[in-house]
């Protein structure tokens, strides 16, 4: 039932906590070799428990889950050998210089010392820390850290990559940068990465499969280009600035619409249309028509950001706010269309 | 397995030695101790403008004056405190994740509570080195008293004395790294550790002599494993066994039963704060 040159394989992977939290519900999914796939989910959602459990670092309570053809729960060991990971706090050694660091990793990982030497050099130059190898970690800057963390997590040549947040908390150049080592890896070496964000614009830069992951269980899961095109068409915001009972009921009956959400209450209205450059103009005209005054229109074209809309219910953002990482959030911002009461 | 636990040991000794506070700190907390509790709490005077003159050896494990009685039991004092730092050592490891990369990487779980009683050794060690040496120089200052070996004191001896030690750091450094992985919090360990200090330290014969205890405190004392410790190396040192309450090969039995039993202990407890949860 499975392919053949999968490398990851999660069938009903489960980890309930006590108290009854299901942190992970019962997931499934495949890793190909050489693919980069992307876990995409609020934080809490069971991203980095899974990870864990594949790492071999939490054990599940329930399913199995495979890396490389080891059960991760009964041959942990030969799982360790041929993975890498790349966790999401720093651990890099603030007392060693950059290149003791990758020494000592080298040497947890079984690299003999005549090929460590090479691979330290070529893995520092690689995260562009070849001028900093010789000082001290605590010198570095957070981002020149997380860099180490990288290439740390590559001194063993490892077959699977496991990158949980790899850019979290990092400037937009460094994140830039990150994605430009990842997929480099990618084309040079072929190596399966799976990586966890809660960036959408990590997971479209980078991924070649997504599972979108909320509250422990998986709602989608497919390629970028998928996803986007399982949301269908443009998403139309309009506010206006009195509302009347009836025109949201007009829009809905019009052609051209899918779908319209929003109450009157709100004065907004969120409109699902198949083509924004045929819908727009109709539905402007119609309620000029009607005397209603418009405050605001935005036109967005599919993204990953309706995607997650779309199979969550939310905006990913909202969920961000709460736990205190929006100031860290990459790019353009982008206005809210969704508003949970 | 060696070689992962080396790199360890490198790891942990290299965060010790570039910290310029910690070098200071191995000079000046035994140099204060030596010092100021050592010189002052000179009790063998007591005795000595008394009527009856004793033996002192009696009271002193077998040497002449307090100050090298307490010498000896200084060097258990710091074998005691380095085990603590180990375990609060890792600890801030796990706190800092480097635990968990630890755990991921393909070496035996046992390497990890190993390389870290081990780093724990040399550093002892070393500062029981110079816990010695000190006391020894002392002889030297006019006004200060100091440790006064016997003369037919040698190299096996000093061997005997490095043993004694190193069963000791052992048995308390696998107590206390094992803590250290199993409470996940640093208050919790903080004050584990000062429930278990003062106990370890003052029932056993390492600053007071057990002569000046009450019976009950003495019948404790003689079971401490600090005393199997002490009473073993101040025969070593003086070489003589008056005043001793073991032979040398009890006192070394003693404490080879208290390491086999906090080894044991600690993997125990390791293991299972080491295995998945």
């Amino acid at each position: 039932m499975y392919s053949e040159d999968a490398v990851v394989i999660v069938d009903r992977l489960e980890k309930v906590y006590s108290g009854d939290v299901r942190a992970v519900d019962s997931i499934s999914f495949e890793v190909g070799r050489g693919a980069i796939f992307g876990f995409l989910g609020p934080n809490g959602a069971g991203k980095t428990t899974t990870i864990s459990i594949l790492t071999t670092q939490t054990m599940p309570t329930g399913g199995r889950a495979e890396v490389l053809g080891y059960d991760v729960v009964k041959e942990p060991s030969k799982v360790r050998k041929g993975i890498g990971l790349v966790p999401q706090e720093l651990t890099v050694d603030d007392e060693l210089t950059g290149r003791e660091n990758m020494e000592l990793q080298g040497s947890l990982y079984g690299v003999p010392y005549s090929d460590a030497k090479g691979r330290i050099d070529e893995l520092l130059d690689l995260v562009k820390l070849a001028d900093s190898a010789d000082r001290y970690v605590k010198t570095y800057s957070g981002g020149m850290k997380k860099r180490l963390e990288l290439a740390e997590g590559l001194i063993h040549r490892p077959e699977v990559l496991f990158l949980d947040e790899p850019t979290l908390g990092l400037d937009v150049q460094t994140r830039t940068s990150m994605w430009e080592h990842i997929n480099k890896l990618k084309r040079e070496t072929n190596m399966t990465i799976f990586l966890t964000t809660h960036y959408l614009e990590e997971a479209d830069a980078l991924c070649d499969r997504i599972g979108i992951i909320d509250h422990g269980r998986i709602i989608a899961l497919d390629t970028p280009e998928g996803l986007k095109k399982a949301v269908g068409g443009d998403v139309i915001e309009i506010e206006v600035v009195e509302c009347e009972d009836d025109i949201l009921e007009m829009i809905r009956n019009m052609t051209d619409v899918v779908l319209v959400d929003g109450a009157c209450t709100d004065n907004r209205a969120r409109i699902k249309v198949p083509d924004s450059g045929v819908a727009l103009p109709k539905i402007l005209t119609s309620l000029i028509d009607r005397d209603v005054q418009v405050a605001s229109v935005m036109v967005r074209k599919p993204s990953l950001d309706q995607a997650f809309l779309e199979f969550t219910g939310r905006d990913l953002r909202d969920e961000e706010s709460t736990s205190g990482n929006n100031k860290k959030e990459p790019g353009p911002r982008k206005g809210r269309f969704h508003r949970r009461r | 397995m060696m070689k992962e636990t080396i790199s360890l040991i490198a790891r942990d000794l290299k965060r010790w030695y570039r910290t310029p506070a910690q070098i200071i700190l191995v000079f000046t907390t035994p140099l204060m101790w030596l010092l100021l509790f050592g010189q002052a709490f000179n009790i063998g005077r007591l005795a000595q403008v008394g009527d009856n003159m004793t033996d002192l050896r009696l009271v002193f494990g077998g040497a002449t004056d307090y100050f090298s009685f307490m010498a000896i039991g200084q060097t258990a004092f710091i074998m005691l405190f380095a085990s603590f730092f180990s375990g609060v050592s890792i600890l801030w490891d796990r706190k800092f994740g480097f635990l968990s990369k630890l755990q991921v990487a393909p070496i035996p779980r046992a390497v990890i509570p190993l390389s870290r009683i081990a780093s724990s050794l040399v550093k002892s060690m070393l500062q029981a080195t110079v816990v010695i040496v000190l006391a020894a120089s002392f002889v030297l200052v006019p006004g200060l008293s100091g440790l006064r070996f016997s003369p037919s004191f040698d190299l096996a001896d000093a061997l005997g004395m490095a043993l004694f030690l190193i069963l000791l750091g052992i048995s308390l450094s696998a107590l206390f790294v094992a803590l250290g992985l199993v409470v996940r919090n640093e208050e919790t360990l903080f004050g584990l550790i000062n429930l278990l200090n003062f106990p370890l330290m003052f029932t056993s014969s390492a600053l007071i002599p057990i002569a000046l205890m009450p019976d009950w405190l003495r019948a404790i004392a003689l079971y401490n494993p600090i005393t199997f410790v002490v009473d073993g190396m101040r025969q070593l040192v003086f070489d003589t066994s008056v005043g001793a309450e073991y032979s040398v090969a009890v006192d070394l039995l003693g404490i080879g039963v208290f390491s086999v039993l906090m080894v044991s202990l600690g993997a125990l407890l390791a293991r299972r704060a080491l295995l998945r949860g």
